[in-house]
């Protein structure tokens, strides 16, 4: 009501309503956990990731505490991130190149605590010495960002047991593996390395190929929206799929605070001391 | 006065006046041995011309005798005005004063010594070598002191000339009895007991007692006694009442006919750390802002984080196997009810009522409020709704009733004029990046039904509430947008300062109490700072200083909330301070001085210095000394008097040489010579 009131109190003009439009954004996406994709040139791919973020959200929704709103496509270059805990990015092969602004505002969203999951589609088939067209669109993205060293996921990586424990991590191709910032010592501060200390060792980035939107995609009336697999195998595969999504998002909210659990029952036997 | 000396001054070098002299013997054995007959004449002849080569020349002095100096040091410290140690100075000075004015050619330097600058005490030796280097040596005839023997730089005794006397002031009946406290810490653990040496010591002829009071008075509260044996270790166990400054104040009373009380209290400061701070975090659901929690805690070392987030309700199932799933029962009995006393602080962060938690749990929550715990809100939109906390039995020690409106706009945070006073919202302002803070984007409606008003958001609506239940504190943010700030959003602001003072606040850190008078020492004395929150002008600063001197100050405001004062004074000891209900005890220095420290007047700590230079001590008591004349390195004192060296200095005021006979006496002597050799070998005799 007082948006409206506000609109028409001062003159209508362009500027007004754009600055209008995207404070109603703002407020919209910072009113409940809004899961966010990045819009390519790829229409179809957007309507991909679209629909891959509704089904998570609607996974969210129904099995946790999460209640997720509508998710929203981002353009790096108009919308403020800082209301995203986390972001979903489609490596296509239109991709342009980023601009210096578009590069800060990233990195300062990585430092803020954001979390971007690039996703090459490719099914991780680069091997050594190998690698794929859009894997070296990523690389070429990356390299502007600042990013920390990353490694192949952990087996104890509080990804696989944020919610519910994991070991694969399968979109619409099952197999491909993830990375991830690289553990470090725990407790060590490193100079000039402020994603563990401060964002609560929750991973910057998580790199994969695995086309996670796919499997995760829905229609309007909440189905599946395109083929996983085969039969029963292929439901099971889209099972995992939606519980690493869970997991992604419980981790980016919760930070590491799975892996605290571990020392709570140590930390309740001195509280009776 | 002239004295006169004979010089020779060659005309000829030496080597030439040798080599002709060994010439002429050779001539003149040669003559002897001819047996030339005027060889004695000739030689004498030669010699006056010698005698005249040699230049003998008489050396006139005219000098001026001076007289003896005599410095005389005067110790002006504290110590020196205890008992009627003032009076036996005077009168020792003045006897001093008049012996030297009877001596002839004698000039007395007089030096006095006040306390030195800081915790030095007397510094009688240095102000000696001071007027040493401004005194010609061989005049010095002798140096006096006249002190209480208690001086502290013994290690700078000068190498003396002359006798060093002194002339010791108190009395052989002066006792006195002090307190001294060892061990102390600088910091301690809360709650665990720290071990005091406590030590009642009586020096100097003191009556026998066998047991003395100490009354121990922590951050100036009630008094309690005890009795300790005197002159015996006492190991005493304290345990610090809360966290941060405890000073603690030990003193034994001032015993009738003891030199000073000024030695009888100890103030030892203690830093109380806790051991650790345990933060039960409570998030209802989860939120971008929960990591904004986790962080702030969790980079608190200090601090035992125990974070219960609430993943899945108990409405939610998707039939997945519990093999499958990482979720964890929390133990809510445990928490809430067994060991909920433990917890420095609860925060609810974004919590509703989903009927996990039963209304025990939170009854049992409002009453470790009220004994003393503290609980922090951060509420989300669920406050306004049906499900609020507010409506659960912790509402009772809420200081907000949510109205049951949300604002979602963009909502500016602000400091209340009241806030400007907090140390929770003061000087938040300053925080905030060049174009101000930036906005939130929700806000949940309340009325303040008690507390205060820290921040408010749109219009008048309060943002955060903060209020005292019982013993404990609660406080109310009325958004969980904070991480809002955390993120950048149009320049951010200070989020983890604004709720780390919120949570240090709620779990009573001292920086952060509303009222407070602190002390700190400053260049010129104590800066006194106090916190407050009343309108109006404060009670003013009562001060007592060291001395017993009473006085007040009156408060400046500085800030908002904040007034300031400065007491002027080079007094070392313990100042007590009041302001209205507040009463501090502030050391300036130690608390009992250097001078104080060592009471009783003693020869022994200058006895070698005297040695050293013959000289001796002489209680001012047992009469003042006459004066005498010895000679350097002679014992130079006994039985009433005290020596001083005759130093019979002088100044050369003009020199003249002459010549000390003239030239044409030797020419005539010679030629006599000559003559007399040249008669006697002609014909003179045939």
């Amino acid at each position: 009501m007082a948006a409206v009131t506000g609109a028409l109190l001062t003159s209508i003009s362009p500027e007004n309503a754009l600055a209008q439009m995207s404070q109603d954004r703002a407020i919209a996406a910072s009113r409940a956990v809004v899961l966010a994709y990045v819009e390519t040139q790829d229409a179809r791919q957007d309507e991909i990731s679209r629909a891959g973020l509704l089904g998570l959200s609607q996974a969210l929704f129904q099995r946790t505490s999460i209640e997720p709103a509508p998710p929203m496509g981002l353009s790096l270059a108009r919308d403020e991130l800082s209301f995203f805990p986390f972001l979903y990015w489609p490596i296509t092969l239109g991709q342009q190149a980023l601009s210096s602004e578009e590069l800060s505002k990233l990195n300062r969203y990585l430092k803020g605590g954001g979390m971007i999951l690039f996703d090459t589609r490719d099914g991780d088939i680069a091997r050594v010495g190998q690698t794929t067209k859009e894997g070296r669109v990523l690389q070429q993205l990356a390299s502007g960002l600042n990013l920390p060293p990353l490694a192949p996921i952990a087996p104890d990586h509080v990804l696989t047991r944020s919610f519910y424990l994991l070991q694969d991590f399968p979109g619409r191709y099952p197999r491909g593996g993830i990375w991830v910032e690289a553990p470090q010592n725990s407790g060590v501060q490193v100079e000039g390395m402020p994603f563990r200390n401060l964002n609560d060792g929750v991973t910057p980035v998580v790199i994969g190929g695995n086309d996670w939107a796919a499997a995760w995609a829905v229609d309007e009336a909440g189905e599946p929206l395109l083929p996983v697999g085969r039969g029963m195998a292929g439901e099971r595969q889209r099972e995992i799929a939606l519980r690493f999504g869970v997991n992604l998002i419980m981790h980016v909210l919760t930070g590491n605070y799975k892996s605290d659990q571990v020392h709570v029952p140590e930390l309740l036997k001195r509280l009776g001391e | 006065m002239r004295l006169d000396a004979l010089l020779f001054d060659p005309l000829l070098p030496l080597w030439l006046m040798v080599a002709l002299a060994l010439a002429v013997l050779g001539a003149l054995a040669l003559a002897a041995f001819r047996r030339l007959a005027g060889w004695p004449y000739r030689g004498f002849a030669v010699i006056c011309v010698f005698l005249a080569l040699l230049n003998p020349s008489l050396k006139t002095e005219e000098r001026q005798a001076e007289a003896d100096i005599v410095l005389v040091v005067v110790d002006r410290s504290s110590s020196q005005r205890l008992s009627d140690r003032e009076a036996q100075t005077e009168a020792a000075l003045a006897h001093v004063t008049a012996q030297l004015a009877d001596r002839p050619g004698t000039e007395m330097r007089l030096v006095e010594v006040a306390d030195a600058a800081g915790p030095g005490g007397s510094e009688v030796m240095t102000a000696l070598v001071q007027a040493l280097s401004e005194t010609a040596r061989d005049r010095i005839a002798g140096a006096i002191v006249i002190s209480d023997g208690q001086i502290h730089d013994t290690e700078f005794a000068p190498n003396l000339p002359a006798p060093l006397h002194l002339l010791l002031t108190g009395r052989s009946r002066d006792w006195d009895r002090r307190l001294l406290v060892k061990n102390a810490p600088g910091f301690a653990i809360l709650g665990e007991p720290i071990t005091l040496t406590l030590l009642v010591e009586d020096q100097g002829a003191a009556p026998q007692a066998a047991l003395a009071d100490i009354i121990l008075s922590v951050d100036g509260g009630p008094e309690q006694r005890y009795q300790i044996p005197v002159n015996r270790e006492v190991e005493v166990d304290v345990s610090l009442g809360h966290g941060g400054m405890n000073i603690l104040q030990f003193s034994t009373p001032d015993m009738s006919g003891e030199l000073t009380d000024r030695n009888n209290a100890a103030v030892v400061q203690i830093n109380a750390l806790r051991d650790r701070l345990r933060v039960l975090l409570v998030s209802g659901v989860p939120h971008p802002g929960e990591r904004t929690w986790r962080n702030l805690l969790k980079s608190d070392s200090n601090v035992d984080l125990v974070h219960f987030t609430i993943l899945r309700p108990p409405e939610k199932q998707d039939g997945v196997p519990v093999t499958e799933l990482s979720l964890i029962a929390f133990p809510t009995r445990e928490l809430f009810l067994e060991k909920i006393g433990e917890f420095d602080l609860i925060v609810f962060d974004r919590y509703k009522r989903r009927g996990l938690l039963p209304a025990e749990y939170f009854e049992s929550i409002a009453n470790y409020v009220r004994q003393g715990g503290a609980v922090l809100v951060a509420a989300g939109p669920d406050y306004a709704g049906v499900n609020s906390l507010y409506r659960s039995p912790l509402g009772a020690i809420l200081p907000g009733r949510p109205t049951s409106r949300v604002f979602e706009e963009p909502i500016l945070p602000q400091v209340t004029e009241f806030g400007l006073k907090h140390p929770v919202s003061e000087s938040l302002e300053s925080l905030a990046p060049d174009t101000g803070w930036g906005r939130w984007l929700r806000q949940i409606e309340v009325e303040a039904t008690s507390g205060q008003v820290l921040m408010t958001g749109r219009g008048d609506s309060p943002l955060l509430v903060v209020d005292r239940v019982g013993k404990g504190r609660v406080a109310l943010l009325t958004s969980d947008h904070a991480w809002l700030w955390d993120r950048g959003y149009e320049g951010g602001g200070p989020q983890a300062e604004l709720l780390r003072r919120v949570a240090h606040w709620s779990m009573k850190e001292p920086d952060l109490e509303e009222e407070a008078l602190l002390a700190e020492p400053s260049e010129s004395g104590l800066q006194v700072t106090r916190r407050s929150l009343t309108e109006g002008p404060l009670a003013p600063l009562e001060v007592v200083t060291p001395n017993g001197e009473r006085f007040t100050v009156a408060l400046q405001p500085m800030a908002p909330g904040r007034y300031r004062a400065e007491i002027v004074s080079e007094d070392l000891g313990l100042y007590r301070l009041s302001s209205g209900d507040l009463q501090i005890v502030a050391a300036l220095g130690p608390a009992a001085p250097r001078e104080f420290v060592q009471t009783i007047a003693t020869d022994r700590v200058m006895a070698p210095i005297l040695a050293k230079t013959n000289g001796g001590a002489l209680a001012v008591s047992e009469g003042l000394p006459k004066f005498r004349n010895v000679r350097s390195g002679r014992p130079a004192h006994g039985r009433g008097w005290i020596g001083l060296v005759s130093r019979e200095a002088y100044v050369v005021q003009g020199v003249e040489i002459g010549q000390f006979l003239p030239a044409w006496v030797y020419l005539i002597f010679a030629a006599l010579g000559l003559l007399i050799g040249w008669l006697r070998e002609g014909r003179w005799d045939k």
